[in-house]
Parts: C-alpha cells; structure tokens; sequence
C-alpha cells in the first residue's frame, strides 16, 4: 500500500515540478500576451458601462463578490491599465506586477460581458492562464527584467532549473484538458449516445446559418456536409473522441501531439462551420510546444549551416591556392 | 522551490482542477469554472424558433438588426437569450421594454459618427421567429410565423 502511494506521490512530484531551465515558461508568456496584447488593443470593454441594467443578469462571481458595473469613465482606465500590463508581461518588464494587473483586471473585464445575456466560453481558460502566470516566475528568462538583473550583477546569471519552471505550463496543460473533457461528458451526460447517432449534427449545422451564433461561421461548408448523413455522423463521433480522450495529452505518448492538434482542429471546425469564436483560445496550445527543444534543434541548424559555409569557404580557398600552385 | 511556494503551487492546482470537477459533476456553470454545455443538447425539431430583433424607420420597413456594430457591445447571440431570459419570466414586460429602447438609443448615438451603417431607426420591435431549417438559410428572409414579443421607441 504504502509502495503504491509512494509510487502516486513520486509520479505526481515528477509530473508537476520535474525541474526544468525556465526557457519554455518564458516563451509561453511571451507568446500568450503578445497576440492577446494585440487582439485586445482596439477592443473596447468601456461600452459596457452604458448597457442598461434592464439587461444586467449577473454572473457567479460578479454576484458573490459584489462587484458592480463600473461606470464608462473607470471602465476606460481599468481597460488602458490593463492593456498595458498585457504588454508589459509580454516583453517582461515588472513582471510580476504586470501578470498580477493583467489576472486581476482582466478577471473584472473578461467577465464583465457574461453579465448581460449569456456566458460564453472562450475566455475562461485565458483567465486561469492568467492566474497561473502572475503566481508563477514566468520573467525569470528572456524578459526585460531578466536582462537588467543580468547587466546590474555584471554577469551572465542563468536561473537553474527547477520545478518552478514546469508547474505552470502543467497546470495550463490541466486547464486546457478539463475544457475538452467537460465538452464532451456535458454532450455526453445530457445526451447520450443520441448526440453521434441522431440528426443533431446536421441540424445543427444548419440551424448556425441563421444568424444566431455570437459570430457567423467563416463558411457555409455546414450545409454541404449536412446532406451526408454518414460525414455528420462522423463529425459528431470525432468531436466527442477529440473531447473525452483529450486529458491523454497529459501523459507522455506519442499520442500528445495528436491529441493537441486534433483539439486545435475542432477549434478551428467550430469556427468555420459553426461561428463561436475562440480563436484566443487556441493561443493557448503555445504551453504545449517544447520551446527549449525547438531552440535546440533551430540553433543546431544554424550552426550546422554555418559550418557548411565555412567549410565552402575553405575548399573554395584550397582550391584556387592549389591553381596557383599549379600555374606557378 | 521553497516550502511556501510549493504550498502555493498545490493550493493553485487544488483550486482550478477542483473547481473545474465541481462544475463538471454539478453540472453548473461559476464563470470562469464551467461545465462546457455548449451544444450539448440534442436537436430534434426540424422548426428553428430564436427571439429576433427588427429595427422599424420611419416608412416603416423591418430590417433585422444582426451586425455586431449595430448592436455592439452586445451581438446577435448574447442580446436575443438575455432577452429570452427576461421575456420568459412572469411580469418583465417592462423590463424587456428599457432593454429594448436601451439597444434602440445607442444604436441611433452611434450612426451618426459612422459607427455602423444601419438605416435610421424610430423603433425595435422583438418577434419570436420560426423557420423550418433548410439548407443554406434558404428561407432566412421568409419565415413561416413571426410573433410580435415587446417593442420600443426612443420617444417613449
């Protein structure tokens, strides 16, 4: 007994704090708040303040924690602030207090529209990344911060690696599974096996052409499918497959990178043939690329090309001086 | 890492896998922990009844009112089931009015910056709208019923 909880606790140390170099928390980070720094520059949360309360239905959080509907004034500065610390955490400048700014405020804003009418799904997974980031040491490698710690100690100080390094990107890893997964047991448990067997794909394939999505689907592919029984069928198969199985991209198998690409592709499905957008959301698959491996392997490359001109350049060099030789 | 930090970490990791199974075992949703249920109810009626917007002009044309800017911040999903959500229930008839005059004010505020190019609009009117789904949207202009929800005006 005891042999098999050491054997838990042993597998549960290695697989949220194996320590690791802070290389691919940093690119994370880096590639998780550029594009949403970005994405969210023109959008503007401040109109929210002028929605009439007629319509204000409010959500777990806003209702628990009292928090009320800031007029459009403070909604324009919460906003400024809060896009500044996107970049802020982006380039990794004060970190720390710029991934704290960037959860708190973004948890207020990203949340603020779920009060009126419906919640939708594609930002909530952003907030817990969010979450995790601000606790984590995420500026510790390539960040602004990391640099002036460098040239103020005067000397190249490379963090050691360390469990600190692996348990964010795990738990954003466990956020994205516990998404897929509750997708697929919710379609499951209401149901049943009735969601792949019936007509409901195609419906509903069809039902998005009128308009009722937060977004238009990119295409009207929707309907070209729907008058194949058999693809609708397989569609809907595939999207609980993709759903459930998920989580097995937390394991160590050849299986991870199907399953993530398969995920990124229901995501990319969605959107084209169904309209909600979470094209953010996919941003978030970055925690899934071993960045320090594909460092490895681009500068490898690079060196290996360099040699080759160098060499190029050698025998370049040997054989003329070898005419000259010749001709002398 | 240091003893605090790992207490840290685990009490991050207890919070987001534990909220998140709650949700999923409960079957609720507490934003931002959810249960996923989008799209997960079967569809069985082949007759698409949604709560649809129309804005009236002055000759007293309907348009439907779909584009994000025209209902921005709200969208064509979000304001019509908010607007369920009201109609649904006993006695709001005056509560879906004000949200009703509430889109109707900002959408004739914001046309004159260019903010969208909708028609200048004296009035919305919320119909419930049923069409038999046909391929493409065919019929998405000719809907077989049309029923009158609540309407509003700016002047009221």
């Amino acid at each position: 007994m005891t042999r098999v909880l050491k054997s838990i606790a042993r597998r549960w140390t290695t697989f949220w704090f194996e320590p690791a170099t802070p290389t691919n928390l940093a690119v994370s980070r880096i590639v998780v708040y550029g594009p949403l720094a970005i994405f969210y520059l023109l959008h503007d949360f401040s109109a929210w303040g002028d929605v009439s309360s007629a319509l204000y239905q409010p959500i777990w959080l806003f209702r628990t924690l009292h928090l009320p509907v800031f007029s459009t004034s403070v909604l324009v500065v919460m906003q400024a602030i809060w896009k500044l610390s996107l970049f802020m955490a982006a380039i990794g400048f004060l970190t720390t207090a710029s991934c704290l700014t960037s959860a708190v405020l973004g948890l207020y804003l990203l949340g603020l529209p779920h009060n009126f009418g419906q919640i939708y799904h594609f930002d909530a997974a952003i907030v817990f990344t969010f979450g995790v980031l601000a606790l984590s040491r995420c500026g510790d490698a390539l960040s602004v911060d990391a640099r002036r710690r460098t040239s103020r100690h005067d000397s190249a100080t490379v963090p050691l690696a360390s469990g600190e390094y692996t348990w964010p990107i795990r738990l954003v890893w466990v956020t994205l599974s516990l998404v897929f997964f509750a997708a697929g047991v919710a379609k499951l448990w209401t149901s049943g096996f009735e969601w792949i067997a019936s007509d409901h794909m195609a419906l509903l394939l069809r039902r998005v052409q009128y308009h009722i999505s937060d977004a238009d689907p990119l295409t009207n592919w929707g309907s070209h499918i729907a008058e194949h029984p058999l693809l609708t069928r397989g569609l809907a198969a595939t999207t609980l497959l993709v759903e459930t199985a998920y989580p097995l991209a937390l394991f160590r198998t050849p299986l991870r990178p199907v399953i993530v690409l398969a995920g990124i592709g229901l995501i990319v499905g969605i959107r084209l043939l169904m309209g909600p957008t979470f094209e953010h959301f996919l941003l978030l698959n970055a925690v899934w690329v071993p960045w320090d491996r594909v460092g490895a392997r681009l500068r490898a490359r690079v060196r290996r090309r360099h040699a080759a001109k160098f060499d190029d350049a050698a025998c370049q060099d040997g054989s003329s001086s070898r005419r000259k030789a010749i001709h002398v | 890492m240091s003893r605090p930090r790992l207490l840290l970490a685990h009490l991050l990791i207890a919070g987001v896998v534990g909220g998140s199974l709650y949700d999923i075992v409960t079957r609720q949703e507490h934003w931002p922990f959810s249960n996923y249920p989008m799209f997960s109810d079967v569809h069985r009626s082949s007759v698409l009844r949604w709560p649809r917007l129309y804005g009236v002009t002055a000759e007293g044309d309907e348009v439907p009112l779909l584009s994000y800017r025209e209902l921005w911040p709200l969208d064509q999903s979000r304001l019509p089931i908010g607007l369920r959500a009201l109609y649904t229930e006993a006695g709001a008839d005056q509560r879906v009015r004000t949200a009703l005059r509430d889109v109707l004010r900002r959408y004739e505020s914001r046309r004159p910056s260019g903010a969208h190019s909708g028609r200048p609009l004296v009035a919305v009117r919320l119909y419930l709208v049923s069409w038999p789904i046909e391929p493409f949207a065919a019929n998405l202009n000719r809907p077989n019923d049309r029923r009158l929800l609540a309407d509003a005006t700016l002047d009221e």
